[in-house]
């Protein structure tokens, strides 16, 4: 697919086939999409466990399974689980930075040279900020990035993929991570058991209620020729709509087969 | 609840005079359409067996599993977790195949769900 498309038809899948599973390659194919995802300071924050369903113990299935997210641990074959690793910028004190600057992504040009960074950028700069109240929120907003890549990657692949969030400390306990990986979400993957099209592209506000040119208060105008273009290339579907027939006997389908309440 | 063997078995009045109920059915008709009063004959037969077993009605169902804080409606944590821990294994104690059970544990998940206590239930095993 291309791009757009992939954007397009992206949705949060939340009917899996669990006894169909997932190639590990196109689980790796996510990975490296996430790897290559842009990054501040080059500090690669994200950290991710795979857990295929299949290798999980009774003891990790179940303490996984919580009541809200059982069905969701059940029916995805393969759970992406991804932390910060708040340790990263303090580990590698700049020298992702040097890299950038050895291979010519951060030039003079621009005021970059090693003794900015090694005198500068960690010791004033970086190293304070880890100690802020923002950082954690920075960083994150960093790994979201990478994930939102792995996201679209499996989409790409055919994969159904969905975000969730499972128990912070229940991730720490079954997967053994460092005290400084801060567990963030998770990706459950598969194959989808409802439509690809899952009822229509989901609700979303109006642009001009998210966008601004210039300044708050002023939207961004939305040119119709560029929606029909984006139309045509597949990345604005049709709309889901509300109470519709298709969809809901789906559900109900769905409900049937795997044993689920309405 | 069911361990509670001191306590004096539940009077139920008849469900659907219970708000509970009443939101159950109400949630129902406005998610799936239909008429949840009667398209399904066992589904207050076995709602009302599963509150007979836990000795609760529908309204002290929902006082467990929800409170009041701060004027907002909160899920209680531990009351969900116990119902849930309860529902499950009452499933596996229901005779029948693995999708009977389920259906018969998954309209208490339903009277709790449309309630607004979120619950996942796993595939029937």
């Amino acid at each position: 697919m291309e791009l757009k498309e992939v954007i397009g038809t992206r949705r949060s899948i939340r009917f899996f086939d669990p006894d169909r599973p997932v190639e590990r390659e196109k689980i790796q194919k996510m990975l490296e999409a996430a790897r290559l995802a842009s990054c501040a300071v080059n500090a690669q924050w994200q950290r991710a466990v795979v857990a295929f369903r299949k290798d999980l113990t009774d003891e990790q299935f179940n303490r996984l399974k919580t009541p809200v997210a059982a069905l969701n641990v059940d029916l995805a074959p393969v759970h992406i689980h991804w932390f910060n690793d708040l340790s990263s910028v303090n580990r590698i004190k700049g020298s992702r930075l040097r890299e950038l600057v050895d291979v010519g992504a951060l030039a003079p040009t621009h005021g970059w040279s090693h003794k900015f960074v090694d005198d500068f950028v960690y010791p004033q700069i970086l190293e304070p900020f880890t100690s802020s109240p923002g950082y954690p929120v920075h960083s994150t907003f960093d790994v979201g990035g990478a994930v939102t890549q792995a996201l679209l990657t499996g989409v790409d692949e055919g994969l159904g993929v969905c975000l969730v969030t499972l128990n912070a400390q229940t991730l720490r306990d079954v997967f053994k991570v460092p005290d400084e990986w801060m567990p963030l979400m998770t990706i459950l993957v598969g194959y989808p058991a409802e439509s690809k099209d899952g009822g229509g592209q989901r609700p979303r506000p109006p642009f001009e209620e998210l966008y601004y040119e210039g300044a708050y208060g002023q939207p961004f105008a939305r040119d119709p020729k560029v929606v029909e273009e984006l139309k045509a290339a597949g990345m604005i579907q049709e709309p889901a709509t509300p109470h519709n027939p298709a969809r809901i006997a789906e559900i109900k389908s769905l409900a049937d087969r795997y044993g689920l309440p309405l | 609840m069911s361990e509670a063997s001191t306590e004096q078995p539940v009077e139920l009045k008849p469900l659907l005079e219970y708000a509970s109920v009443q939101v159950w059915m109400e949630g129902l008709r406005s998610h799936w359409g239909g008429d949840p009063e009667h398209d399904d004959p066992q589904r207050f037969v076995i709602f009302e067996t599963f509150c007979r077993r836990v000795n609760r009605d529908p309204d002290q169902i929902v006082k467990e599993t929800t409170m009041i804080k701060d004027g907002q409606k909160r899920i209680r944590i531990k009351g969900r977790n116990r119902y849930a821990a309860l529902i499950d294994e009452w499933q596996q104690e229901i005779e029948g195949s693995r999708f009977e059970r389920a259906k018969w544990a998954n309209t208490v998940r339903s009277f709790l769900i449309h309630n607004g206590v979120l619950l996942q239930s796993g595939l029937p095993g």
